[in-house]
């Protein structure tokens, strides 16, 4: 022991640092594309019969915070879908219908949106979303936004 | 400001206003130290928050990247072309070899941006956050108006080029 002065105490404190993993919740249980799936099927009918409120309310509610990488986008490309094929003029009533978590949850989906190909190419759309949403309830979802550790 | 311009600067500016909310932190990795944390290898992940993108389209877009003491602020300027690519490069060059000049900008930019902006808590202590907002939004108005106008520039001046020098072979 005689180079004890060079040891890295903190590497054998695991409460010391905190990794990217020890900051998001323990969830329990882990949801699957299967048992998301009449979910994604019942918001694709929902936004395809052209009812964007019930289909906004829907995407925005429960998302699946605990499953892999795969299914959360499997489950963003629909919600990408539903916000699509919102019209322009309905999206501040949208909006309004939604309440405070629902809120945090689609500036998630904007931001995750924009920052990935195929929601780069609805950019437009997703400007107007997120114009719509700060002019209802300003800044607040965005700070929700940047300290929530669970992504979508 | 075109209409479809005015989103993307709102988003951005809003953006912004939540992310710059920054407070002196010393570093946990290196006593006495007071460094960006959004800029050196973290192993302490709480630190930093999470990223935020702003995209018009796949040309133009904005990162903004935080943490507890900083800011990262990377912005893809519009490319269209050759010639504006050469233009956005030159400009924000010649931009970053006087960053002391700009207090904020960032000597390098990061990976697929073309200019970045590193805002820490020096800065919003010493100036207003405000004014430090609206001059990221009024240089991302302005830069696009700026490369456009050069571009323009650059052609007018190409063709009078051209026109002077195969005049020589005109008999």
């Amino acid at each position: 022991m005689e180079d004890w002065r060079r040891i890295d105490i903190d590497a054998f404190d695991p409460e010391a640092r905190l990794r990217p993993e020890d900051l998001v919740p323990n969830y329990g249980t882990t949801i699957t594309l299967s048992e998301l799936q009449p979910k994604i099927s019942q918001l694709r009918s929902l936004a395809s019969s052209g009812d964007m409120s019930s289909a906004i309310q829907l995407a925005t509610s429960e998302p699946p915070y605990s499953a892999d990488e795969q299914t959360k986008h499997q489950y963003f490309l629909a919600v990408l879908e539903a916000l699509a094929q919102t019209r322009q003029t309905d999206m501040a009533k949208v909006v309004k219908s939604l309440d405070r978590a629902q809120k945090d949850v689609l500036v998630k989906y904007i931001y995750k949106g924009m920052s990935l190909p195929e929601g780069k190419k609805q950019g437009g759309i997703l400007l107007a979303w997120f114009e719509n949403l700060t002019q209802d309830s300003g800044v607040n979802p965005i700070v929700h936004y940047i300290s929530d550790r669970r992504t979508v | 400001m075109s209409q479809s311009l005015r989103p993307y600067l709102n988003a951005v500016r809003y953006s912004l206003e939540a992310a710059l909310t920054l407070r002196n932190f010393s570093s946990q990795e290196v006593e006495r130290h007071n460094r960006p944390e959004v800029e050196v290898p973290n192993t302490s992940a709480e630190l930093l928050l999470q990223p935020m993108h702003v995209s018009r389209n796949e040309n133009e877009q904005v990162l903004i990247e935080s943490s507890v003491n900083s800011v990262r602020v990377s912005i893809k300027v519009k490319q269209a072309d050759e010639i504006e690519q050469i233009l956005v490069h030159k400009f924000t060059r010649f931009l970053e070899q006087r960053a002391e000049a700009f207090q904020i900008l960032r000597r390098e930019p990061i990976q697929d941006f073309s200019i970045s902006f590193l805002i820490t808590n020096k800065h919003t202590e010493t100036l207003k956050t405000d004014k430090l907002i609206d001059f990221i939004i009024e240089f991302m108005e302005e830069v696009d108006k700026e490369i456009s106008e050069m571009k323009l520039f650059l052609n007018a001046r190409a063709r009078f080029v051209a026109e002077a020098y195969l005049g020589e072979f005109v008999y």
